[in-house]
Parts: structure tokens; C-alpha cells; sequence
């Protein structure tokens, strides 16, 4: 995918409408790893974040038509994966309500147990199961706010929510955040 | 990176005057970082563009199909357009009873053909 390594998005969004494939490779090679942050940020590092993953760029590539350029691609991109990553958490919350009698933190005990194979106590680990102990609307700020070093300017855009939801959001994740970490 | 470290860094990420690109730093840099597998966008382009070519071959077939259709379709109007001319020649009208063969009968001779009186 080398003849685009320098192209600018507009240029790389103007080709990928063409139906270039190296055009829309480089735009997935630029962004993957953002959107990783994001979805396994929100969901936890699973298969289910890498087929969200999948998702984000098929829809990427589906709307780009709709892309004016107003915004950065990135804030674009960033928008489809915490929509298609909350519809994800929205859907398991109803699958794990209809087939057992589990409370909404039970449901994310389960996530955390399920990848908790290792003992080894590392930074990672500790941030997802910290992540996935938060009730799923604070998870997305933090992980807006800390995976991927927005500010709450930028967070608010992205969400769609107003600059003071977004403040009292994270300073009730930060209280919920350090209950949670003198456990962990 | 400490233990403690990761969680006053995880914790000073959410104050609203931090710096949280910097944060984002030094967390990836003790290891919180996220990728998807290897061969995620070589994937992605296979759904992508392979879906693509499933959209193609439907657009090929319902062209094909609307063209086998125009064919028919004309045959069928000079089909209609013969058999209106025939009766026309036949008949020496074009109303409903020559087109049903019931040009020179009376309803009489109907009622008796339909009874068998």
C-alpha cells in the first residue's frame, strides 16, 4: 500500500469513492489502531471487538459519499466505532437479560472473568478490567479521555453530548474509577 | 511502571484540567496499547470489495434479465399486432366478439350452443 503512504485524506477519501482499493487500505492501516482503542477499549480485547472493527471501516466505506470534509476523517471514523461499539454492548446487555437473571454488573464480572486467563497483573490488564467494571456510558468518556487523549471538548463532539455532561460524566467515572482500582 | 503508577495515571487522566494526550503517552509506553490482528485490513478489503462484486454480478443478472425482457417484449406486440391484422382481415372488425371467433353470432345462437337446445 505504498503510493498513498503520503496522501492527504481528502486525496485518499476522493480515491477510496473511485473504488480504489490501495486508497482505502492505507485509510484502515492509518486508523486501525484509534478505532482499536475505541472498540476494545469499550468492549474489551475480544473476537467481538475485532469483527466491530470490521464493521467500523465496512461502514466507513459505505458512507464516505457522505463525507463533506467539515470535520477530520478521524472524529468521522471515531463517531461510527462508539455508535456501532454501544449498539455491540446494547445487544449483549439484552442477550445476557433474556438468558439469565444477571444484574448489569454481573454481566461485566463476566466479561472480565472471561478474559482473565493469566494471573500476570500488568498495565493493560489492570486498565480493561478497570474499563469493563465501569457502567458502559462513563466507560466511553474514559476511554475517550484516556485511550485516546481527547479533550472534553473533543469528547463532546464526538459523543454528540453537551460539554457538561461530558465533565460530570468523567468525575463520576473518576469516583467509580477509584473504588474500583483499590480492589484490582 | 508501578502498579500504583498505572492507577494515580488512570485516575489524573480524568481531571478536567490534565493533559490527556500525554496521559495517552505514558499509558501506551507501560504498555496500554491496542491493535487489531495481523491481517485486519487486508480483511477488511476482502469484505469490502468482494461484497462489491456480489452487488456487481446482481446488477449484471437484473440487466441481462430487463434485456431478455425488452426482446420478449417486442415479440409479443408483433405477435398481438398479426393476430389484430388476421382478425381484422377475417372478421372485418376489430371488436371483441370477432376477437373471441363470436363476430356473426347472434346471442340466440349462443344460449343454444352453450344449452344444446
Amino acid at each position: 500500500m505504498g503510493s498513498y503512504r503520503k496522501a492527504d485524506e481528502n486525496e485518499l477519501v476522493r480515491a477510496s469513492l473511485d473504488g480504489d482499493k490501495l486508497a482505502f487500505g492505507e485509510i484502515v492501516n492509518r486508523y486501525r489502531k484509534m478505532v482499536a482503542r475505541t472498540v476494545k477499549g469499550m468492549l474489551g480485547d475480544s473476537v467481538f471487538a475485532e469483527d466491530i472493527g470490521q464493521e467500523v471501516f465496512i461502514k466507513l466505506f459505505h458512507s464516505l459519499s457522505e463525507f463533506r470534509g467539515e470535520a477530520k476523517l478521524a472524529t468521522y471514523i471515531q463517531k461510527i466505532a462508539v455508535n456501532l461499539t454501544l449498539n455491540e454492548i446494547k445487544r449483549r446487555k439484552r442477550f445476557f437479560s433474556m438468558f439469565s437473571q444477571k444484574g448489569d454488573d454481573e454481566i461485566y464480572e463476566y466479561d472480565v472473568a472471561d478474559h482473565d486467563h493469566e494471573e500476570k497483573r500488568d498495565a493493560k490488564e489492570m486498565v480493561n478490567k478497570a474499563l469493563m467494571k465501569l457502567d458502559p456510558k462513563f466507560r466511553t468518556v474514559v476511554t475517550m479521555r484516556m485511550l485516546q487523549g481527547y479533550s472534553t471538548k473533543e469528547t463532546a463532539e464526538i459523543l454528540g453530548l453537551p460539554l457538561g455532561t461530558v465533565l460530570s460524566r468523567l468525575s463520576r467515572a473518576q469516583e467509580q474509577l477509584k473504588e474500583i482500582l483499590k480492589k484490582l | 511502571m508501578k502498579c500504583s503508577e498505572v492507577k494515580n495515571l488512570i485516575i489524573s487522566s480524568l481531571d478536567a484540567n490534565s493533559d490527556p494526550d500525554g496521559i495517552t503517552r505514558q499509558l501506551e509506553e507501560a504498555g496500554v496499547s491496542y491493535d487489531f490482528s495481523e491481517g485486519f485490513s487486508t480483511r477488511v478489503i476482502e469484505k469490502i470489495f468482494s461484497a462489491g462484486l456480489v452487488v456487481n454480478r446482481e446488477l449484471e443478472f437484473v440487466r441481462n434479465m430487463s434485456s431478455v425482457f425488452y426482446r420478449i417484449a417486442i415479440s409479443g406486440v408483433a405477435a398481438i399486432v398479426l393476430l389484430l391484422i388476421s382478425i381484422y382481415l377475417m372478421e372485418g372488425s376489430i371488436s371483441i366478439n370477432s376477437f373471441l371467433g363470436l363476430g356473426d353470432m347472434s346471442d340466440e345462437s349462443i344460449v343454444c350452443l352453450l344449452t344444446g337446445n
